[in-house]
């Protein structure tokens, strides 16, 4: 009886889903705008630099995982002017860089040429870079942590665990 | 025409009217229309119904566009309603922005609002604790406020009456100061929290450490089962509405409940203006509604009435309900209405760390934490401040990941659980004194959209609150270090008041019609037929969560209405 009851409401509940009601999403809805935050060469180089932070292996890595996209929406809705602007200073001082050292765009850099542009921006001197990379690679992190990709096949997210056990063995 | 207003008059006329459809005005609505009497629930925000209209239920974390964090550009135009812990992307819909109704602060007052069917009964953190003679005798023991007009066995078997319908889950302890009630299975203490409660009790004779007594249904009985509602299923998102009715609101169990008898209207986007007082008849009559739609004005008739508006809207209301009868608000006869407003103190809180247990840890997850009743002051006056605080607490297993360097081997080591120590932590939730000088009062100037004037509020800490957060620092930092945690911290948070949301009084219930708004049976003293059941009712507040009383409140004033209704004396 109990579980019949649960599946109904279950199924009640995801027929309400498929759209959001107005008044759900009125919060956002008169304060974001649609656009982008970066033009489409430098969301290239973000997804570059996304990519290169969490890389394809036998799993997709955080560009395919659309995790670029994540950093910028996350960046123009929940930061301020001046994080913004350094995002994309950043990322123009990150092709500049390439462009000196390896004479090519940072999309067109190899693997370990990306990572030794990153690794300098990381050890920089320079705060503004640093606090780039900083704040691109938590986000990479967090985007790439909670995407469905990696919910749902490797840290296996539990939408209704339906217990709690106060005191278990630990699994190694 | 005449015959049109007569008729007019008589579709708007109801045996009693509910303001409110929250945690208590849901239980006015259900206990009225079980005993058979035509009820209108007027509900100042839209309709929320069970399940459908909780569009964030089953959405997966990755749904959420900014993973639950709200936007810059609304919480700064949203300052106030931003600092409350629950405000957040799959759960802002259920509560007010900061511009739709505005107020006065005089002081820092963070007023925290749910404006729909349902009210704040969708958000709250569903802790049930029973108040114990203890907590009703401190008015009277302790000198402040005044008397209460009840005691515990008054509001026991009320108690018991709203425990088993809405569900709670809790263990019976047999503590004279936290009365057991009417539970289900409790949830598991975890290994720290119950290595914590042995030592709390080898230390303290009199200091205890409890699971949290909530409405959550751990094992349901047929009267859940007759609501359609379900066993909860630990998925702690409760804030977005639960499709299985786990926890109590009114929406999942006594707005459909009331519904179901076939004797409840209920009225969405009614903004209450004022209660009507007849001044030829020498009774209040009905109720003055602005459609929030279309902004129309309009009476509603019944010979009972119920307000439950949430405290400082049941205020707002009764300020704003004039006559010539009641030229400073209905039923103010004693000048106290708005007065002696107080909250809960939920400033301070610990945390530390405990190294034992590192083999174990926890599987799933628990919509409930561990409870410290009060031990100050209980049995006597013992500190140099009134009053006590009760306290949470709580202990995780704290998990890491090595998050250095990039490239694979930052990829597979996010993927590695690192276990550290054991995290535990406590938060304060400590009585505050009612006094005249914190109050609410109607601003002389400033209105809201529908005309209504806004209200003021002044209500701040006191220095028994500045010696209460001393005091709870001090002692709960003691029972961790007696029980060998480590790296122990103290915070007071700076938090205003209201943030706690559980702000009472101001139409406090009293034996003294010349001190006193609401008797004994939360009756107006001089509006018989009017009733207050929500927070403004409360003439302390003790250091429980409220709720679980302003139902029982409200049961009782229902059953003693509708007595007092068929000896015709109402």
């Amino acid at each position: 009886m109990e579980r019949r009851v649960a599946l109904k409401g279950m199924a009640a509940a995801m027929g309400a889903m498929a759209v959001l009601p107005a008044w759900a999403s009125g919060w956002s809805k008169e304060t974001l705008t649609k656009r982008a935050l970066l033009p489409a060469e430098q969301s290239k180089i973000l997804a570059g630099m996304v990519e290169s932070i969490i890389p394809k292996t036998d799993t997709p890595g955080a560009g395919e995982l659309g995790v670029g996209d994540f950093v910028q929406k996350m960046v123009k809705d929940c930061y301020d002017k001046k994080t913004q602007d350094n995002l994309a200073k950043g990322v123009d001082s990150l092709e500049s860089q390439s462009m000196k050292i390896f004479g090519k765009s940072f999309a067109d850099a190899g693997k370990d040429q990306k990572i030794q542009l990153l690794q300098e921006m990381e050890k920089s001197s320079d705060p503004d870079q640093k606090a780039f990379f900083g704040l691109v690679k938590n986000l990479t992190i967090q985007g790439y942590m909670s995407s469905e990709y990696v919910m749902t096949n490797l840290t296996h997210y539990e939408m209704i665990p339906a217990r709690y056990h106060g005191c278990v063995p630990i699994k190694q | 025409m005449a015959n049109f207003n007569i008729d007019s008059k008589k579709a708007r006329t109801y045996d009693a009217i509910v303001i409110g459809s929250g945690i208590s005005g849901g239980w006015s609505a259900k206990e009225l229309t079980e005993r058979g009497l035509k009820t209108l629930v007027l509900e100042r925000g839209r309709d929320v119904q069970h399940i459908t209209d909780y569009p964030t239920t089953n959405m997966m974390p990755w749904e959420f566009e900014h993973r639950e964090r709200m936007p810059l550009a609304i919480t700064e135009a949203n300052p106030i309603v931003s600092r409350c812990y629950n405000f957040k992307e799959s759960s802002a819909h259920f509560f007010v922005k900061d511009n739709e109704h505005p107020y006065v602060q005089e002081k820092p007052f963070d007023w925290i609002r749910g404006y729909q069917v349902g009210g704040k009964s969708l958000l709250w953190a569903r802790q049930t604790q029973r108040w114990s003679k203890y907590d009703f005798e401190g008015p009277a023991r302790d000198k402040f406020a005044v008397e209460w007009p009840i005691g515990y066995d008054d509001i026991a078997p009320w108690y018991s009456h709203v425990e088993k319908f809405a569900g709670i889950t809790g263990n019976k302890d047999g503590l004279d100061t936290l009365p057991d009630g009417e539970f289900m299975t409790p949830h598991d203490l975890n290994c720290v929290e119950k290595y914590f409660k042995e030592q709390v009790s080898k230390q303290y004779k009199d200091r205890h450490m409890i699971i949290g007594r909530a409405a959550h249904i751990t094992d349901p009985q047929q009267i859940h089962l007759d609501q359609g509602r379900a066993k909860c299923q630990n998925r702690t998102m409760c804030e977005r509405g639960c499709p299985f009715g786990g926890y109590f609101s009114s929406n999942a169990s006594t707005i459909p409940w009331a519904m179901k008898t076939g004797n409840m209207t209920l009225r969405p986007h009614s903004v209450v203006h004022s209660v009507i007082y007849d001044e030829k008849k020498q009774k209040v009559t009905g109720v003055r509604v602005i459609d929030a739609n279309t902004k129309e004005m309009m009476e509603f008739y019944a010979n009972i009435i119920f307000v439950n508006a949430a405290a400082l809207n049941t205020n707002l209301i009764l300020m704003n309900s004039i006559s010539s009868r009641f030229p400073n608000g209905l039923g103010n006869d004693s000048g106290v209405l708005g007065k002696y407003v107080a909250f809960h103190n939920y400033r301070a809180s610990i945390s530390g760390e405990y190294e034992g247990f590192l083999d174990s840890t926890t599987d799933g997850r628990r919509p409930n934490s561990g409870y410290i009743p009060r031990f100050r002051n209980v049995y006597k006056q013992e500190t140099d401040f009134l009053r006590g605080y009760a306290a949470g607490f709580g202990a995780d297993r704290r998990t890491s990941t090595d998050r250095s360097g990039m490239g694979e081997s930052l990829k597979s080591n996010l993927l590695k659980t690192n276990y550290g120590n054991w995290s535990v932590g406590s938060h304060m939730m400590g009585e505050t004194i009612p006094k005249e000088s914190n109050y609410v009062a109607l601003d002389k100037d400033l209105k809201d959209a529908y005309g209504i004037p806004q209200l003021k509020i002044s209500v701040g800490y006191d220095d028994n609150d500045e010696k209460m957060v001393k005091d709870y620092i001090e002692q709960v930092t003691e029972m961790f270090t007696n029980a060998g945690f480590k790296n122990i911290r103290a915070n007071d948070g700076n938090r205003a008041p209201g943030n706690d949301i559980h702000e009472m009084g101001g139409v406090r219930m009293g034996k003294d019609p010349k001190t006193s708004m609401l008797n004994k049976w939360n009756q107006l003293h001089a509006a018989k037929n009017v009733f207050v059941t929500d927070g403004a009712c409360m003439t302390s507040t003790s250091t429980q969560n409220p709720s679980l009383s302003y139902m029982a409140f409200s049961a009782r004033a229902v059953d003693h209405a509708v007595k007092e209704m068929k000896a015709k004396n109402l």
